[in-house]
C-alpha cells in the first residue's frame, strides 16, 4: 500500500498553484513581478495572515468563527478612540485592545462550548452582537491620526523589514512549532478529527474548545492592531470582510473544514494566492467587483476539493471494514 | 468489600429519561479473568462498561476496584485507575498515524512544564509495543484510516495496553472482523491475561465468550441475571438465559430454536 501523505502533498500543491499564478501575472502586467510590487503585496497582507493564523486554531479544532470581521471592527475602533479621543499612550491603549479582543474570542467560547450550537450560527449571531457596539461605541465616527509609538508597528523597520512582516514571520514560526511540536497542537489535531473520541480519551473538550476561540481573538486583536496602523485611520467599517478572505485563504491553505487538518506554511501560501490573484487582476485593469466574484468562486472550488478529499478518506476506510455484523447496542 | 476482586460494581442504576437501562446491577471481576458480558440488543451491558470507564455517571451504586472504593466522573479518572475501554466505533482518529492514536491524551513530554511531544520515543514505543503484540501492522507511521477492521482493533488494543492498564473492556472488538482477523484478536485478548490483565468482554458472539472466558455475566433488560462457570455450560445454556433470564423468573417461550445464534 502507497502511503500518501495528503496534507503535506497539498502543502505543495498550493505553493505549486502560487507559483504558476505569479508566472501567468507576470505576463499580463509588466509591473507584477517588480520587487515594489512583491514587498507591497507582503505588507499588504500581514494583517490577514495574523488573522488567519487565529482563526486556524479555531478551524482546526473543527471549529469556526464568522465574527472575526466585527471583533477587528469593535477593536479596532476602542483602541483608535483610546489613543485619539481619550489620549491613552500608545502601549496602553494597545493592551487594552489585546485584553479586549481576547475577551471577545473568549464569549464566543464560552458560547459554543456551553450552547451546543453549530459554531457557524453562534459566530454569526455575535459577530452582529459586537457590529451594534462597534457602532454604538464608534457613533460612526473615524478616528485617524494615531501617535508615532503606534504606527512604528507598520512604518518601523526591524532586521531591515518592516516590524508587521517581522511580527508576523514569528507569529507563524510560533504558531507552526505549536502545530508540529507541542502537547497542545496534537491535542488541537485530535479533538478536529474525532470529538467523540478525544471525549472518551480524556481531552477536556470545553477547556480545548474555549481556549481555541480565546486565540482567535487574541490573534485577531494583534491583526486589527497592524490594521488600523497601516490604515493610520479606522472607523467601524474596517474588518468586516476580512473574515471570508482569511476563510477562504485558510481552506485554500489546506485548513480542512471539518478540523484535524492544518499547517502554517500552507496556510501563509493561501493567503498569498488570494492576494497575487487580487493584486494581479488589479494591474490587468479587472477592478475591484470581479475581484468579489472570483474570491466566491474560489471559496466554492476550495470548499468542494475539501469535501471531496474527506469523502475518498472516508469511503476508503468504509471498503476495509467489510462485515458490519451486528446492530449497535445503546 | 472484597480484595479477591479487580471490579465490584455495586447495586448500579441509571435511567436515560424514562427509559431504566440498568437497575441495581453487581458485577465482580476477579484478578486476573476473562469475564464475558451478554446479553440482547439493549440489555445494558454497554451502559455498564461506559459507567465503569466514565463516559456516563451512575445514577446510583458504588464502584471498588481492586477492592478500594472510587469515584468515576470522566474518563480519565477511569484512565487513572488502570481501566482502559476500547468501544465498539473503536473511537480512532483517521487524520492521525498509529502511533499518534496510541498516544492521545497519554502523550509522552519533554521540554519546560512537559509542553513539547517527544515524538523519537513515541514512535519507539509504539514499534515496541506492535512487536510484543505481534500484530501485523507494517509501520507506526501509517495512518489509521487506510486500515483494516482488524488492524483497527489491534491499534485500539494497543492503546489500550500501553499504559499498565489493569482492568481492560471491550466492546463488541469481534463485530466488524472477519473469522481470521478474529481468531487472532481472540488469541491477542488471551496473550493480554497471561500478561495478567483483567478483562471484561462484550460480545454478542457466544462461541468467542466460550472459547476464551473464564466466566459470563448475563444481563437481560437491565437486571443482572446470573454468573455462569464456562466450563461448566453448553452454548444452549447462555443462549437461553439471554433470553428467558434466570430460570423461574423469565416466562417461558416455547417453539423457538436459538440454536444458530452468534
Amino acid at each position: 500500500m502507497v502511503k500518501i501523505n495528503i496534507s503535506g502533498l497539498r502543502k505543495y500543491t498550493v505553493m505549486f498553484v502560487l507559483g504558476i499564478l505569479m508566472v501567468l501575472f507576470s505576463f499580463t502586467s509588466p509591473y507584477f513581478l517588480t520587487f515594489r510590487n512583491l514587498t507591497n503585496i507582503i505588507s499588504q497582507n500581514t494583517h490577514f495572515i495574523i488573522v488567519a493564523i487565529g482563526l486556524s486554531f479555531v478551524m482546526i479544532g473543527g471549529g469556526i468563527d464568522l465574527s472575526v470581521g466585527y471583533q477587528m471592527s469593535l477593536v479596532g475602533v476602542v483602541t483608535a478612540m483610546l489613543m485619539v479621543v481619550y489620549q491613552f499612550p500608545a502601549w496602553i491603549a494597545v493592551i487594552l485592545g489585546l485584553i479586549m479582543g481576547t475577551i471577545l474570542g473568549l464569549l464566543n467560547g464560552l458560547i459554543v462550548s456551553s450552547i451546543k450550537v453549530f459554531p457557524l450560527i453562534a459566530t454569526l449571531a455575535t459577530s452582529i452582537v459586537f457590529q451594534g457596539i462597534s457602532y454604538m461605541v464608534s457613533k460612526a465616527n473615524t478616528f485617524r491620526s494615531y501617535p508615532d509609538e503606534f504606527l512604528f508597528l507598520t512604518k518601523g523597520k526591524i532586521l531591515g523589514m518592516p516590524f508587521d512582516v517581522f511580527l508576523t514571520l514569528v507569529l507563524a514560526i510560533l504558531v507552526s512549532i505549536v502545530y508540529s511540536e507541542t502537547v497542545f497542537g496534537f491535542r488541537l489535531m485530535a479533538l478536529g478529527g474525532n470529538e467523540e473520541a478525544s471525549r472518551l480519551s480524556g481531552i477536556n473538550i470545553r477547556k480545548m474548545k474555549i481556549t481555541l476561540y480565546t486565540l482567535c481573538g487574541f490573534f485577531t486583536a494583534i491583526g486589527t492592531m497592524v490594521m488600523i496602523s497601516k490604515a493610520n485611520t479606522t472607523n467601524s467599517s474596517f474588518g468586516p470582510g476580512t473574515e471570508f478572505i482569511v476563510l477562504t485563504a485558510a481552506i485554500v491553505g489546506g485548513i480542512s473544514f471539518m478540523g484535524g487538518e492544518g499547517n502554517i506554511p500552507a496556510l501563509v501560501t493561501g493567503v498569498f494566492i488570494l492576494a497575487v490573484l487580487g493584486n494581479g487582476m488589479q494591474l490587468a485593469g479587472w477592478g475591484t467587483y470581479a475581484q468579489f466574484i472570483v474570491r466566491g468562486l474560489i471559496l466554492l472550488g476550495a470548499v468542494t476539493f475539501d469535501e471531496y478529499q474527506r469523502k475518498t478518506r472516508n469511503s476508503k476506510q468504509k471498503r476495509s471494514v467489510p462485515e458490519q455484523l451486528h446492530v449497535k447496542e445503546s | 468489600m472484597n480484595t479477591e476482586y479487580a471490579v465490584e460494581m455495586r447495586g448500579i442504576c441509571k435511567r436515560f429519561g424514562g427509559v431504566h437501562a440498568l437497575k441495581d446491577v453487581d458485577l465482580e471481576l476477579r484478578h486476573g479473568e476473562i469475564m464475558g458480558i451478554v446479553g440482547d440488543n439493549g440489555a445494558g451491558k454497554s451502559t455498564l462498561m461506559k459507567i465503569l470507564s466514565g463516559a456516563y455517571l451512575a445514577d446510583e451504586g458504588e464502584i471498588y476496584i481492586f477492592g478500594k472504593k472510587v469515584n468515576i466522573q470522566n474518563p480519565q479518572d477511569s484512565f487513572n485507575l488502570g481501566i482502559s475501554m476500547i468501544y465498539q466505533d473503536l473511537a480512532l482518529f483517521n487524520n492521525l498515524d498509529v502511533t499518534k492514536n496510541i498516544f492521545v491524551c497519554r502523550e509522552i513530554v519533554r521540554g519546560p512544564f512537559g509542553i513539547f511531544l517527544d515524538k523519537k520515543s513515541m514512535y519507539q514505543k509504539a514499534e515496541n509495543l506492535i512487536r510484543d503484540l505481534r500484530v501485523d501492522i507494517q509501520s507506526p507511521k501509517l495512518n489509521v484510516a487506510s486500515m483494516s477492521g482488524g488492524q483497527r482493533q489491534m491499534v485500539a488494543c494497543a492503546r489500550a495496553i500501553a499504559f499498565q492498564s489493569k482492568i481492560l473492556i471491550m466492546d463488541e472488538p469481534t463485530a466488524a472482523l472477519g473469522v481470521t482477523e478474529a481468531n487472532k484478536l481472540l488469541g491477542l485478548i488471551r496473550n493480554l491475561k497471561d500478561m495478567g490483565l483483567s478483562i471484561l468482554l462484550i460480545t454478542q458472539r457466544i462461541p468467542d465468550i466460550l472459547a476464551i472466558a473464564d466466566r459470563v455475566f448475563v444481563l437481560k433488560g437491565g437486571q443482572r441475571q446470573d454468573v455462569l462457570d464456562v466450563s461448566l455450560i453448553t452454548l444452549d445454556d447462555v443462549v437461553t438465559m439471554i433470553v428467558r433470564g434466570k430460570a423461574g423468573n423469565g416466562k417461558q417461550i416455547s417453539g423457538v430454536e436459538y440454536k444458530s445464534f452468534g
